[in-house]
């Protein structure tokens, strides 16, 4: 049984507490809480440094510090505290900080509201266990045979056939039915790697429909998205070795992932904000009556400083945007602005979460709307990679990694 | 319906009763209540009435030394078993209070024999003008 | 009398207000009576979604969820207190008394209602230790 130790505030007095044990129990795991005395804790915290003044969060720097001195024995480490809390999102941070500098256990951090998204907490509990129980598939860095993968995803549905370790067929579509959206993909895929389905040796599936498929097609791999990506994201951008932050912007959640030699050991995923996601962008070119894809290379010629927005909401932050168009602004600066309000949301919202890490991967659809690629680059200090193929990551990751149970993994 | 009680009993480290004494003490009232014997002293658990009975009789094996408190969950429950979560938060308070019992033990020692309590002045901060001489003093 | 307790799962506290011939209002007994509804299954405390929500009576949308799931529990207490005790600088509460903001607001709320209140501070030898129990032990037997 995997354990998962729990370091948090206020998730028993808002009604979370059940769901954040259930996460864990379906996917395996089970909760623990490392054990602490009295006389243990003002040490912690003296030598964590931050004193909180909410006792519970002392608390869980002190046993914090048991799982860095290895008295506590744990997998994972599973971090949250109140939503809005402020206090609470400081010592989360900077735990989840001293975790990662001070053991080798992946990390993820959460915060919660009483109305909590359980499969996005399923997501990162799944992504915890894979992380601890697969971390030899995960290490793997060569794609073998001939194999598929199969990103459901909220959006798009995405599949890619490879074969000895090269793209041989690709297709995408908008997802509707999960399975018909799948079957169109794969039937296109296939065609262009020139295979047919009974030569196909295994099968990896990923995405919000993972599981649908997983049992349509018999997956060998039905994995959740975050390991999955980040092992395509670094095969695409050939960064295997090292360290690497891989930030999706998604049509319905983001992710934000850092990865060690291509497994992730933090992640956030966000998804409270249409403002902060792709979604966002379609809206504003369907209002501009512009093709998203244009978007981007009008972005790329304005100056977002030029079309001030006064909200981020992807109904009066558009409302915003046409005003400013009406003020005789240009489609080009107006594009920019869109872009840097969703790169500068995502950097609100989740890259503090994390620590972000040289280089930055961009991934996704999104990825392809180089106006916010820029923006991003501009807002992090650094322009982000975008590899080949990069809406295809969490095929190719699916790809990939199912070619490792051909080798008996 | 009656009502369940579950308390805990823990037993001043300034007092010369052991967990042991107290758990046999309560065994030996044959009362019906669940006891389990605790490093501070002890749980027992029952109906409500008869588990106060039981308190305040074996509270006379040392009156100023034994405290109980109820507790929500009872023995054993496994959302709050330690064995399946580990020391819950509550544990941490128990030991630090249970630490500093003794202080009380004796303050109510003392108060039976009718002492009051002492007048204390507050201390202040040092004046703005006071904090200038001192720097000032070469 | 009914008296609020403030760490409300203080052991001190509580034994000291029954001690005295009054009955304490503790978070053990609030919790007790969640925990031993069958019908809902939200473990550990059985602090449901609807309890959460009922928070919004002493505290706004934009105030954490476990706040508010706090003083779910606490809030009925405090209105049904007669009088409070409430001891300062305790060396440790966790769990249920482990939110700071959730603390300062329940002693807001005590000192709002207008009842007796009696501070005092957690003890650092026996002489304060002796100071308590007689502090207590007045303000208690001056409520009858």
């Amino acid at each position: 049984m995997i354990k998962i130790a729990q370091l948090s505030c206020g998730t028993e007095y808002s009604s979370v507490q059940y769901e954040i044990e259930k996460a864990a129990r379906s996917v395996g795991a089970t909760i623990v809480h490392p054990d602490v005395s009295a006389s243990d804790i003002d040490k912690a915290v003296e030598r964590f440094g931050f004193k909180p003044q909410s006792p519970q969060l002392k608390l869980m720097i002190a046993r914090a510090v048991q799982l860095a001195d290895r008295k506590y024995d744990a997998d994972a480490v599973f971090i949250a505290t109140c939503f809005r809390c402020a206090e609470g999102a400081l010592v989360r941070n900077e735990l989840r900080r001293f975790i990662q500098d001070n053991t080798r256990l992946p990390v993820v951090t959460y915060s919660f509201t009483e109305r909590l998204k359980a499969a996005q907490l399923l997501t990162r509990m799944e992504a915890l266990v894979t992380i601890v129980t697969r971390k030899e598939l995960l290490a793997r860095e060569r794609q073998s045979g001939i194999t598929v993968g199969i990103d459901s995803g909220s959006s798009t549905t995405k599949a890619v056939v490879m074969i000895n370790n090269k793209i041989a067929g690709k297709d995408w579509t908008p997802s509707g039915d999960v399975i018909r959206s799948a079957e169109h993909v794969l039937e296109n895929a296939l065609a262009e790697a020139g295979v047919k389905m009974k030569d196909v040796e295994a099968i990896g599936t990923t995405g919000y429909g993972r599981f649908r498929l997983g049992t349509h097609y018999n997956a060998k791999l039905v994995q959740e998205e975050l390991t999955v990506n980040s092992k395509g994201a670094v095969w695409l951008a050939d960064k295997q070795r090292g360290e690497a932050t891989i930030l999706d912007i998604g049509g319905m959640d983001n992710k934000a992932i850092t990865v060690r030699d291509g497994v992730p050991d933090n992640f956030t995923m966000g998804g409270i904000c249409a403002g902060a996601s792709g979604r966002f962008l379609e809206m504003v070119s369907k209002r501009l009556k512009i093709e998203v894809t244009e978007l981007g290379s009008l972005a790329d010629k304005g100056n977002w400083r030029n079309a001030k927005m006064n909200s981020y909401c992807s109904v009066f932050g558009i409302q915003d945007l046409v005003t400013t168009l009406g003020e005789g602004r240009t489609f080009e600066d107006v594009a920019a602005a869109a872009c840097h309000s969703v790169a500068e949301q995502v950097y609100e919202q989740q890259l503090q979460e994390i620590d972000v890490r040289h280089p930055i991967i961009q991934v996704g659809g999104t990825s392809l709307i180089s106006g916010l690629v820029a923006a991003v680059g501009e807002i992090l200090g650094s322009k982000p990679i975008v590899p080949e193929n990069s809406q295809y990551i969490g095929a190719v990751g699916g790809a990939i990694l199912s070619s490792g149970f051909l080798e008996g993994y | 319906m009656n009502v369940r009680e579950t308390r805990l009993i823990v037993i001043s480290p300034a007092s010369h009763i052991t967990p042991d004494q107290l758990t046999r003490t309560i065994h030996a009232m044959g009362k019906n209540v669940t006891v389990k014997e605790s490093c501070y002293g002890a749980v027992i658990e029952g109906e409500k009435e008869v588990v106060r009975e039981v308190i305040s009789e074996v509270r006379k094996l040392d009156v100023n030394g034994i405290f109980s408190k109820v507790r929500a969950f009872r023995v054993a429950d496994p959302r709050r078993c330690r064995a399946h979560h580990g020391t819950r938060p509550g544990f941490a308070q128990l030991e630090q209070e249970w630490e500093d019992l003794w202080k009380i033990h004796r303050g109510l020692d003392r108060t039976d024999k009718g002492e009051k309590a002492s007048v204390r002045t507050e201390r202040k901060k040092l004046s703005v003008e006071g904090f200038k001489r001192i720097c000032e003093v070469k | 009398m009914k008296i609020f307790i403030d760490p409300p799962n203080s052991l001190i506290l509580y034994d000291l207000v029954e001690r005295f011939g009054h009955e304490p209002l503790s978070t053990m007994a609030a919790i007790q009576e969640k925990i031993d509804r069958t019908e809902i299954d939200m473990p550990p405390m059985n602090v449901s979604l609807e309890d959460v929500m009922k928070g919004l009576k002493y505290a706004g949308i934009e105030v954490p969820s476990g706040v508010r799931g706090r003083l779910a529990v606490w809030g009925p207490m405090i209105e049904d207190a007669e009088a409070a005790i409430i001891m300062e600088d305790c060396p440790y509460s966790f769990g249920c008394v482990g939110c700071h903001r959730t603390n300062l607001m329940v002693r807001y709320l005590i000192k709002r209602k207008g009842i007796p209140v009696l501070d005092v501070n957690y003890p650092n030898d026996e002489d304060e230790g002796k100071d308590i129990v007689a502090k207590i032990k007045e303000f208690l037997e001056g409520l009858k």
